[in-house]
């Protein structure tokens, strides 16, 4: 999935103020109206509710510049060339209106070399270019931009030896592995138990467990546990994007195809997702509450209640099968 | 009666309306209007004008599909490399990250720093590139962006395209009218698109681009 913070752009915030409202974090309110980073959790609450259309949901990590062909970029790099030359030129002529072909050309050269690839400042081009420039080392070339801007751009792959970044990617790649053999051994266990196997369920169950521990060992060597409070903010954020963005087109999609079993399935997560999402913001908003709080849980389709209803809001089992936590 | 369609940004000169509120009465013919007469909205000249209804392919007519201008990219001159710089200092600001588009903005300081200027610059040097992009660069560079099915290469190009058109415009009546054109009147530049607007009402939108008006300009003497 793709993390995404949210940022305002003051010129066009109305004041309105309704992100305050719909923050669950409060990190839309602060004095020099500059969204608070670190408590943007990444819900998207703020820019649905913007009524200016003043807030964006910016990702953390931008796609990779899209492919360029040889050809075209010559065919721009030939017109840089060209409107380069006359906003020299202008730029040696007085008045106003040359003062504005200088300007002008600026502009049409800076949106044709960005079509020629240089689109995005994270991109491997423009980390190619800022590289060249520190070995080339032209003279007066004031290094220590570059460097910051190198540090600034992609500062935390440089920070970290290769080995480690694969080790850390390995360790993510297992963790995924480890925790889906998990799941699919509980379901061959339950399958052979139906069929009376019980022996083979037992195996299976055992295993799953076994995968569940070296998942757990993978994860923490990961580094990915935070404290509760972060990860609360990792649990609203992953649960938010599965109901709001992953899980609709897949209903759809089910939908079209007419398989009745995966779009149950997809229906029950992504509603539980919801309502998983929502509890997680209760939990990191009285995270200091010590009075104990019980949760229930449907067995049937995952939706969690903090009483025992009377049928599940979800699926409608009865409120009696829901499992108390 | 006819109409004329302008090129660069659509205004339509209709011979049945005139343009009363510039002085042009109802019914005056295409032909009797001045030579200088130039687009109320974009400032193009009456040659970037089409008869609506006639064969709207002179662009396709006057495309050559010559390929000679290929320019090595490792060789960029100090001021292209000033444009990429403050293009990326442009893209660090659309994500919102002002420090790294400072950082930019230095860099093609040194590098505008380090460029030579043009030896003997005048106007006419302009208009003999903005022919030279006219006739064979821009058309180039649309074949192969067409071909390569890059369509933001070609919005790109659509842009400066029609912005160089107004240039030539601006330029040729600069040539006939000098200083006169200036006077008591407001340059305002398009920062998105580097369409170049002359006169004192704005037009809501550029038109070339489209953003609105806010983002243009003022551009002072010096």
């Amino acid at each position: 999935m793709t993390k995404k913070y949210a940022v305002r752009n003051i010129r066009l915030c109305t004041k309105d103020c309704l992100c305050l409202y719909v923050c669950p974090t409060g990190a839309t309110d602060t004095e020099n109206s500059i969204i608070d980073m670190e408590k943007c959790i990444g819900c998207g609450d703020c820019a649905d509710a913007c009524p200016s259309g003043a807030i964006s949901m910016v990702p953390f990590e931008y796609p990779p510049q899209q492919p360029k062909t040889e050809s075209v970029v010559s065919g721009l790099n030939a017109l840089l060339r060209s409107k380069s030359q006359q906003e020299n030129i202008a730029a040696g002529l007085s008045g106003k209106l040359a003062k504005a072909i200088e300007k002008s050309n600026r502009i049409m050269a800076e949106d044709i070399i960005r079509e020629a690839g240089y689109m995005l400042p994270q991109s491997q081009n423009t980390k190619n270019f800022l590289q060249s420039l520190l070995d080339q080392n032209p003279e007066g070339l004031p290094r220590e931009t570059v460097e910051k801007l190198l540090k600034a751009l992609y500062g935390s792959e440089e920070d970290k030896p290769k080995s480690e970044n694969k080790t850390l990617d390995n360790l993510m790649e297992a963790f995924a592995g480890e925790s889906q053999a998990n799941r699919k051994y509980l379901a061959y266990a339950r399958k052979a138990e139906k069929e009376g196997k019980l022996n083979a369920a037992k195996l299976f169950r055992a295993t799953s467990d076994a995968e569940t521990l070296h998942a757990l060992m993978q994860f923490e060597a990961a580094g990915k546990i935070g404290s509760t409070a972060e990860n609360l903010k990792d649990g609203i954020a992953g649960e938010t994007y599965e109901y709001k963005e992953m899980y609709p087109p897949f209903v759809k999609e089910a939908e079209a195809a007419g398989n009745k079993a995966a779009l149950r399935a997809f229906t029950f997560a992504m509603k539980a997702e919801e309502v998983h999402a929502r509890l997680y913001k209760e939990a990191l908003e009285n995270l200091d509450q010590t009075e104990e709080v019980f949760y229930y849980l449907c067995p049937v389709c995952g939706n969690i209640e903090k009483f025992v209803p009377d049928k599940c809001s979800i699926c409608g089992v009865p409120g009696e099968k829901f499992i108390k936590y | 009666m006819a109409k004329y369609r302008c090129s660069v940004c659509g205004f339509v000169y209709d011979e049945a309306d005139g343009i009363p509120e510039a002085g042009i009465a109802a019914g005056t013919k295409w032909e009797d209007l001045p030579d200088d007469w130039a687009c109320p909205l974009c400032g193009a000249e009456k040659a970037e004008f089409e008869k609506q209804g006639e064969s709207d392919s002179v662009p396709e007519g006057k495309r050559k599909p010559v390929i000679d201008t290929s320019v090595d990219m490792q060789e960029l001159s100090p001021l292209e490399l000033s444009a990429l710089c403050t293009n990326l200092a442009r893209g660090c600001e659309k994500q919102y990250k002002p420090e790294e588009a400072a950082l930019f903005n230095e860099l093609a300081d040194y590098f505008k720093s380090v460029s030579a200027p043009a030896k003997d610059p005048n106007f006419s040097q302009l208009l003999d590139l903005i022919e030279k992009d006219l006739g064979q660069g821009f058309s180039n560079a649309k074949a192969v962006a067409s071909d390569a099915g890059d369509r933001g290469a070609l919005r790109a190009l659509t842009w400066s395209e029609k912005v160089t058109r107004v240039l030539k415009s601006l330029l040729s009546r600069y040539e006939k009218q000098g200083d006169a054109m200036l006077e008591n009147t407001g340059v305002y530049v398009c920062t998105i698109c580097g369409f170049i607007y002359i006169g004192d009402k704005l037009p809501e939108v550029c038109p070339v681009c489209k953003v609105p008006n806010w983002k243009f300009e003022k551009v002072e003497g010096r």
